[in-house]
């Protein structure tokens, strides 16, 4: 029974494989962030979508409600801390890096 | 049929686990984790354990990336390194190894997923399905048991969570009045922020009580509707600042609030006994309560529950950020 929902779903999850990349890969935090902010939205999608394959909307309609109003909450919390710190490491910061940069960190 | 996704989404969980502990910088770290509970609550959505999925939504886009939040910024955001000598390195793998082996073994003896002959699914959860519906009039089973046959282990679940803030509250609490030296004046000034909260905050919260009041009949309940509340609260503390939303729940009545919905649950509970009847045995107030049989008071009791659950974890989850944020001084915040 695999039907253009179920196939929707997997595609959106394959989008997702490219986020995660972004995620690993991301050069500053705010691309991690922009990243996770994109997965919160496809998982609403994808919610719904599950609700079809199920064939409970009803049952997952909130989920999805729910992610609607908080999905932004997070990121505003690390909008302002970023405003409040004045700092974004344009490096990635590494297991590779094991040198001494807590001395540099200023606030 | 969904078990293709559920694979994939489970490679994905794992490869964003590793990640959290390879990246140095505790900022990205805690990002990671919110995309970690995404995928969580995705996982169990398509397991059909839609009561755990609205937690995991809730509490992971709600309120846990905020709290890391609020930590690092009273703290820091990066890994100060504390180099161990090789022998230390080698009892803490040994330990890590250990531990994990000893965890895969206790998996080994799990009965499989799903599986009908599994001695959980034929013998308690028999019962809940056939006679859940008839004995208390409530369609959400989870919300049944957990509130009703389960009753006295979600009581104990609501005093953990007030234990919890009391908790982070006295740690944090600072007694003396000393101002920060950071400049706030230019801090919350954001127009566009300040509007869409004062936009957003009245429908996140009637979306929390229609949440707290229809447990019932669709996933939520007392919990997820109080993780939404406080959310609401600590979106309001971030667009504002904490001395606006102090003026809307104080920190005193934010404490009383939080014991008054842990005595709601136990004292609904309390009532039953003098009525003759066991701690928590709801039917008892049909006797309290006009024109409702047996089967009506434990389904409006299971309410009132939710409400005194609901009030509870709305407090603790504004007073676990208040202290986060603040440090305990409760004057300054994001």
């Amino acid at each position: 029974m695999i039907n253009i929902f179920t196939w929707a779903s997997i595609l959106l999850i394959v989008l997702m494989l490219m986020l995660v990349y972004r995620i690993i890969v991301g050069p500053t935090v705010i691309d991690r962030i922009v990243a996770v902010n994109v997965i919160g939205t496809k998982s609403i999608v994808l919610i719904v979508l599950m609700g079809i394959i199920f064939d409970r909307l009803a049952m997952f309609v909130d989920i999805a409600i729910g992610y609607g109003l908080l999905n932004f909450i997070a990121s505003l919390a690390a909008a302002k801390y970023f405003k409040k710190h004045h700092r974004i490491d344009s490096k990635n910061i590494t297991a590779t890096e094991h040198t001494a940069k807590g001395a540099t960190n200023g606030h | 049929m969904l078990l293709g996704i559920e694979t994939l989404l489970l490679i994905l969980v794992l490869i964003l686990a590793v990640v959290s502990l390879w990246i140095r910088d505790l900022m990205s770290s805690v990002v990671v984790f919110g995309a970690y509970s995404f995928l969580m609550c995705l996982i169990w959505t398509g397991m059909g354990a839609v009561d755990v999925a609205f937690t995991e939504a809730a509490v992971g886009a709600g309120v846990s990336t905020v709290f890391f939040v609020a930590v690092l910024f009273n703290t820091t955001r990066r890994i100060q390194f504390n180099p161990l000598d090789l022998s230390a390195k080698i009892f803490s793998a040994i330990l890590c190894i250990g531990t994990g082996y000893l965890l895969m073994l206790g998996l080994s003896d799990l009965p499989s997923w799903g599986d009908p002959q599994a001695l959980v699914n034929t013998n308690v959860s028999k019962y809940y399905i056939e006679s859940a519906y008839k004995q208390t009039k409530v369609p959400n089973l989870v919300t049944a048991v957990l509130a009703d046959y389960r009753a006295f282990d979600t009581m104990f679940e609501t005093c953990v969570v007030f234990i919890a803030v009391l908790g982070i509250f006295m740690l944090l609490k600072k007694d003396g009045r000393e101002p920060l030296k950071e400049t706030s004046a230019k801090a919350n000034d954001n127009l566009i922020i300040r509007v869409a909260s004062r936009f957003m905050v009245p429908f996140i919260q009637l979306f929390g009580l229609y949440v707290v009041a229809h447990g019932h009949y669709s996933p939520g309940g007392g919990f997820q509707g109080g993780v939404i509340l406080g959310a609401s609260l600590i979106l309001v503390a971030m667009a504002f600042n904490i001395e606006f939303v102090k003026q809307l729940l104080s920190i005193k009545r934010m404490l009383l609030l939080a014991v008054i919905g842990v005595i709601i649950f136990a004292g609904w509970g309390l009532v039953p006994v003098f009525l003759g009847q066991s701690f928590l045995d709801y039917s008892a107030w049909a006797a309290l309560l006009p024109g409702t049989g047996e089967i009506m008071a434990r389904s409006h009791s299971m309410l009132a529950v939710e409400i005194g659950v609901a009030i509870t974890v709305m407090c603790g989850m504004y007073g676990i950020y208040m202290s986060l944020v603040s440090d305990g001084r409760f004057d300054k915040g994001l």
